[in-house]
């Protein structure tokens, strides 16, 4: 089969499964028959992405095919297609990889779920890995906005899955109109790209001034997408949703979209110095400002949501010093260690049948499988040499080397302290410890949800030593190289267990935490966006509300109200009798005579 | 017999159907005074036509007629109306359009 063909039957094949559940109401209503036909789309996915990575090994070359979209005159105003080269081949087998173990993990995970609502989401799962597919294929900006607005309605739908709970509905809307906001952005990019190349081309030669605009505005789109400060807020609500989406949409696949456009549209960044340099700056604060927040959570998947903020400002910040490739295999190493975590901790959720940290303890006893492969995803989260983490985060810290005079290194350098660090006390406190009362019945669940976790502790122990070969993949260099970096990296994550272990282990506090508890607590950020919104959109709304109301629909009214009383004042001069009529006839006759007499 | 003569007799005519259209209420009595206003215009057309020549003029009277019969038709019917809404045939009483 043809690289594109096999591209299509990855983007596709879940799509049909989404369809047919979507169509056949029946399939879905029984619940189990929905997840194998999702769980079959997925497997002809990951099918196909594998052997499109096999040919790639046996050197086959970057494939392209479009076909014209809207033509006018014989010329196209955009194209559709698939575009399969060393970006999009190892990004077709993380996300399908990620996407069937989370569907996998949720059979056994949502299986107390009634059968309507088990079958609802696995459709909505189906359609989620066709709109990733969708980005991950695209050969030009177009398409893969389109996607990027379906992966945002797909988040949405999942994030209020319960959508029964308000806080879980709250948290949807929240993060649909955060990230809707941001896709201004990326709408208004690709206006100000089309405008002045005439096409979506991310390989367009615009200028530094307009670069710097569409680069400006994609940024947004992926502070938003990809919850960068200020945007970030949806992430952590996000959480109201299920574990296993929380895995695949908020931590490894929809999160990671936004750094993904940056490394296809790296050719448009490296015209706009600007914009790069706004890029280095955000990540790096979102870097540190999250991992310290994840510090004071109790919850352990906010935990992980604003580790996953952290990391993803890891990825933003390489973005930015303009090494696409660090960026592009530490989101590949991320989504596969992220998604571990968060399904390890689904599975202990499930265990204890709660989320708080408080609820937790001791668990390493009852849940030996599930503690062994939390370890392994928060070993390769803090960067322990060996690990998958290590290899791109030292990359990222290599690509920040000497970059706007350290700084930006050395709060990302602080900040994989504190990865190490609120790692540490997550599995001290969750897994270690005295046995709280709610982990005294947790059991491992079936083999549905450890055959995941098992085959994704493998990629994050060992996804690192396919950087060499990733970088050939997307022509970067690649070498390890024992320097300052390294070392420090290494130094930092060692550093911050062992002062997890120091400070946890015998059950304190960290230091500061009163202020980084308060911090959380009166959520600065959030309490900006909310009296934003309350007085810049509700502002706004009510004016526009009173011009409809009083001026608009005033005109109006006064129309109608003139054109009614000036016919009841006109209505006077009219009798309804016949013979005034005819008599007013008669008189015109005998003045129109007049006049043709006297004339 | 002059055409001076015909045209004088159908304005008298003319006047008649006036007179009668302003000062009759009966709504029958207003459509023959409008029959009378329409032949004294026949009447006009069959004049010249029988002093300055040719057949042409008859034809129109012809269709004036036709025309004038269907009008009347029409008159008659609103009549009916007329009387079965008020048991009555007074013009007068028809100004509900006014409201």
């Amino acid at each position: 089969m043809s690289a594109v063909t096999l591209g299509l039957i990855a983007t596709f094949a879940p799509l049909a499964a989404a369809l047919l559940l979507w169509a056949l109401v029946p399939l879905r209503h029984r619940g189990a028959p929905a997840a194998w036909v999702t769980l079959l789309g997925s497997v002809i996915a990951l099918a196909a992405s594998v052997k499109l990575v096999i040919d790639r090994l046996g050197g086959a070359p970057d494939v392209r095919t479009t076909i014209p979209w809207i033509e006018e005159r014989g010329r196209a105003m955009a194209e559709l297609g698939v575009q399969l080269d060393g970006v999009s081949v190892p990004m077709l087998v993380i996300v399908c990889l990620v996407a069937l173990c989370v569907q996998l993990f949720s059979v056994a995970y949502m299986h107390d779920e009634p059968p309507r609502a088990f079958g609802r989401y696995f459709t909505l799962h189906a359609l989620f890995l066709f709109s990733m597919n969708v980005v991950v294929v695209s050969p030009n900006l177009l398409q893969l906005f389109a996607g990027w607005e379906l992966v945002g309605l797909t988040s949405y739908l999942l994030i209020g899955f319960y959508f029964a709970k308000p806080s879980a509905a709250q948290a949807a809307v929240k993060a649909f109109w955060m990230t809707k906001l941001a896709d201004m952005g990326f709408l208004f990019g690709l206006l100000v790209l089309y405008v002045n190349t005439g096409g979506f081309e991310w390989t367009a030669v615009p200028g530094t001034a307009i670069a710097t605009w569409v680069t400006a505005l994609l940024f947004l789109a992926v502070v938003g997408k990809s919850a960068q400060f200020p945007l970030h807020i949806w992430l952590p609500d996000a959480m109201e949703g299920p574990t296993p989406v929380s895995a695949l949409l908020h931590a490894a696949t929809m999160v990671a979209a936004g750094v993904f456009l940056v490394v296809r549209a790296d050719p448009l960044f490296a015209q706009a110095p600007a914009t790069r340099e706004v890029m280095l700056w955000i990540g790096a604060s979102t870097a540190v400002f999250a991992a310290g927040l994840a510090l004071v959570q109790k919850d352990i998947k906010k935990v992980l949501a604003f580790s996953t903020c952290s990391q993803l400002g890891y990825m933003v910040a390489a973005l930015g010093a303009g090494q696409a490739f660090a960026g592009f295999f530490h989101l590949g190493t991320h989504a596969f260690f992220k998604a571990l975590l968060f399904l390890a901790a689904g599975s202990v959720i499930h265990a204890v049948h709660s989320n708080s940290l408080d609820d937790m303890g001791g668990l390493r006893k009852k849940l030996p499988l599930t503690t062994a492969a939390f370890v392994i995803g928060a070993l390769s989260l803090a960067g322990v040499p060996g690990f998958a983490g290590f290899f791109s985060k030292d990359l990222v810290l290599g690509a920040l080397e000497g970059k706007a005079s350290w700084v930006p290194w050395a709060m990302l350098m602080g900040s994989a302290f504190l990865t190490a660090f609120y790692m540490g006390r997550v599995v001290i406190k969750a897994f270690w410890g005295a046995e709280s009362e709610k982990a005294a019945h947790a059991h491992e669940g079936g083999l549905a949800m450890t055959g995941p976790l098992v085959a994704l502790a493998l990629p994050s122990l060992g996804a690192g030593f396919l950087g060499g070969w990733l970088a050939t993949q997307v022509r970067a260099e690649y070498h390890l190289h024992l320097g300052l970096t390294p070392i420090a990296a290494s130094a930092m994550a060692l550093l911050g267990i062992g002062a997890a272990i120091m400070v946890f282990g015998k059950g304190g506090q960290a230091p500061l935490v009163g202020t980084l508890e308060k911090l959380d607590a009166f959520s600065l950020v959030d309490k900006t966006w909310a009296g934003a919104y309350r007085i810049g959109l509700l502002g706004v709304s009510s004016l526009a509300g009173w011009i409809d109301r009083y001026l608009i629909d005033g005109l109006m009214n006064f129309t109608g109200w003139a054109a009614l009383e000036g016919g009841a004042s006109a209505r006077k001069l009219q009798t309804g009798l016949v013979r005034d009529y005819a008599m007013l006839v008669v008189v015109g006759v005998l003045v129109l005579v007049l006049i043709g007499v006297l004339r | 017999m002059t055409l001076a003569s015909c045209l004088i007799l159908s304005a008298a005519v003319l006047c008649v159907g006036i007179y009668g259209l302003l000062t009759r209420k009966q709504a029958v009595a207003m459509l023959l005074s409008i029959e009378l206003m329409a032949n004294s215009a026949n009447m006009v057309f069959a004049s010249y036509g029988h002093f300055r020549g040719g057949p042409s003029a008859q034809v129109f009277v012809l269709f004036a007629l036709a025309i004038t019969v269907a009008e009347v038709a029409v008159g008659l019917a609103l009549v009916m109306l007329l009387y079965r809404r008020h048991g009555d045939t007074a013009l007068d009483l028809a100004s509900e359009a006014r409201q």
